[in-house]
């Protein structure tokens, strides 16, 4: 098969998924990929992860909402059930390792879910701790999982102080030097990410996914 | 003017002799109050009930006996408001179903499961995590529909007597009389939950399409015998939608159009034709890419305008003159910080919003838990000296 006929393919992958036109039809193009011999990885990379960079650029342009984003999301966790008989190993090329989780006090999980789905089919490997995590666990599983970057979220303002206990504790146990530290939620704006002292303070999940993999390709 | 005609001459755009403040209150942030100052004697019982006329999906916590609204000289949404019923019925039976040191998971009466952390005063301002939602698909839709039915008797009150409550409306003055119910998005995003909703929206049609077109059908049919026999008397339809966070509209305005928009008109055809024109939309977040398909759906007001996500009174009044009435919009964040912070945020958009017309201040939000009791008073002290024109 032609280079030209195989990156014709992969383009039309990554159109379907930014047009989102529908799950049937991105797993037909995916099955007409594999069957034409395409590595799965070259799939990934460049049919996949690009149609949902331009999921993510339209979010951020104001033509897309998070009704899109969860699709596109839908229909990526279904693509990669295709593929995975197909994966002889791990063939996402693993960015680094994101811990997540919504700090103490707060239940609220979507955003963080959405953060968290995204950053998965971009390369990283996520560590989700869920919601109304303590300081506590989110150092310890700092040190556990040898974290790169530590996302936390929060959406009450009256929980935003947890942020900088969790900061104050990875301090004093020595791997706040080693851990980027990215913020996010509806309480969370760009001077209190400054105030606070965390590397980042991102608007939305796509800029937050934006931050980090240009924090891991500076590394 | 009573505060009643203050506030109908704002929200019909006129200007009363004092202009109407209007906050709404976490029954946590003023059970914090107790502790910082207010009148124990105020204290009264604190009880989990239903939202208020079953238009919610949680239990909330509901502080009995003390009206903060009088105590501060606020009004509030909670005056005096049509009492129909627009939950589930029968409820679900509300139960623990599980319990540990630091959570509670219970199914609610509108049938979610939700765990939430224990404890009086986060209980509710934290907000559950919800595991499991009613509605999951066609299936679950069918059985949950047969619960909205707008001819269950228990919709209204026992003691519902149409020229009692006529005259209960017509002499009704501490505040403006209301009719509250949710929205297509709301309601469709509480029965699935927002993400599986979302998704919904693409991955099933039919089944939103339904669900839409019946809660249109229900609400209307169930509010009907209020709105007919009430009419102009109800001032302001109190519509919740939440539909948005800090970036936008959780459901694209392509959507919106598509599957909310032709019910919210006819639903507001239905309210004009009865009189009743001054149709408030409740949505956190970033309204604005959808603003232009509320005013096309009839909407006529907004609230609370978060300023967090980008919400801007004055913004909102230039562009779309007296279209719609505001309400909120002071940052509750600089609010609660109090002194020049809290007078640079009243003082940059009062004067010239109270000016304008159509605009009744207050928080962007409930009054939150950071909020103290020393700031609020510093803050209505502040802001009472504003209002008279």
């Amino acid at each position: 098969m032609s280079d030209a006929a195989i990156s014709g393919i992969l383009q039309e992958i990554s159109r379907s998924i930014s047009d989102l036109q529908g799950i049937p039809q991105v797993k037909k193009l995916v099955d007409k990929a594999l069957k034409q011999k395409i590595a799965v990885e070259e799939i990934v990379e460049k049919g996949l992860k690009r149609g949902l960079d331009e999921v993510g650029s339209r979010y951020e342009k104001g033509e897309y909402f998070l009704s899109e984003l969860l699709y596109a999301g839908e229909i990526m966790t279904s693509l990669f059930d295709v593929l995975k008989p197909h994966m002889k190993q791990d063939v996402i090329d693993r960015k680094g390792t994101i811990l997540l989780g919504t700090v103490k006090g707060d239940m609220h999980n979507i955003g963080k879910n959405i953060f968290g789905m995204m950053a998965q089919f971009s390369g990283f490997r996520v560590c989700d701790l869920g919601v109304d995590v303590d300081s506590k666990t989110f150092v310890e599983e700092a040190k556990r999982t040898g974290a790169d970057i530590l996302g936390m979220s929060t959406l009450l303002t009256s929980t935003l102080p947890e942020v900088k206990v969790v900061l104050d504790r990875l301090k004093e146990a020595g791997v706040r030097g080693s851990i980027k530290v990215i913020i996010g939620g509806n309480a969370v704006t760009k001077q209190f990410g400054e105030e606070v002292g965390v590397d980042a303070a991102a608007l939305d999940a796509v800029e937050g996914l934006e931050i980090c993999k240009r924090w891991m390709a500076e590394k | 003017m009573t505060p009643r005609e203050r506030i109908k001459a704002v929200l019909h755009h006129r200007k009363p002799d004092v202009l109407p403040w209007l906050e709404s209150f976490y029954e946590e942030t003023v059970l914090n109050w107790f502790k910082q100052g207010l009148p124990p004697e105020k204290i009264i019982v604190i009880e989990w009930e239903m939202g208020r006329g079953g238009t919610n999906l949680y239990n909330w916590p509901a502080v009995k006996g003390f009206d903060a609204y009088s105590y501060f000289g606020c009004h509030g949404f909670y005056g005096c408001v049509v009492p129909v019923d627009i939950g589930p019925l029968p409820r679900f039976k509300q139960m623990v179903l599980e319990e540990d040191e630091r959570y509670l998971t219970v199914r609610t009466e509108t049938g979610a499961i939700a765990k939430r952390i224990k404890g009086e005063e986060r209980t509710w301002y934290s907000m559950p995590m919800f595991t499991e939602f009613p509605v999951k698909d066609r299936k679950t839709w069918e059985e949950y529909k047969k619960r909205l039915n707008p001819e269950d008797p228990r919709r209204y009150p026992k003691d519902w007597n149409r020229d009692d409550y006529i005259d209960a409306f017509e002499n009704y003055q501490r505040g403006p009389t209301m009719l509250r119910f949710n929205g297509f998005y709301g309601f469709g995003a509480e029965l699935m939950g927002i993400a599986p909703f979302n998704i919904a929206l693409y991955k099933d049609p039919e089944l939103i399409h339904d669900m839409a077109s019946h809660w249109e059908y229900y609400i209307k049919e169930t509010i009907r015998d209020a709105v007919e026999t009430l009419k102009e008397r109800i001032d302001m339809i109190f519509w919740w939608e939440d539909m948005a966070e800090k970036h936008g509209p959780l459901m694209s305005p392509r959507l919106y159009r598509e599957y909310c928009l032709p019910h919210y008109k006819n639903l507001t055809g239905f309210l004009r034709r009865n009189n009743i024109d001054r149709i408030m939309v409740d949505s956190d977040g970033n309204i604005k890419p959808i603003l232009d398909l509320f005013l096309e759906a009839g909407i006529t007001g907004l609230w609370p305008l978060e300023v967090n996500c980008g919400m801007d009174a004055i913004e909102i009044r230039k562009k779309y003159g007296d279209k719609f009435f505001l309400i909120g919009n002071l940052d509750k964040r600089e609010l609660a910080k109090g002194g020049e912070a809290m007078r640079r945020e009243v003082d940059s958009k009062v004067p010239v919003l109270k000016d304008e017309g159509g605009y009744v201040p207050g928080a962007d939000h409930l009054i939150p838990l950071e909020f103290t009791l020393e700031r609020f008073i510093e803050y209505s002290t502040y802001m009472k000296k504003l209002l008279p024109y």
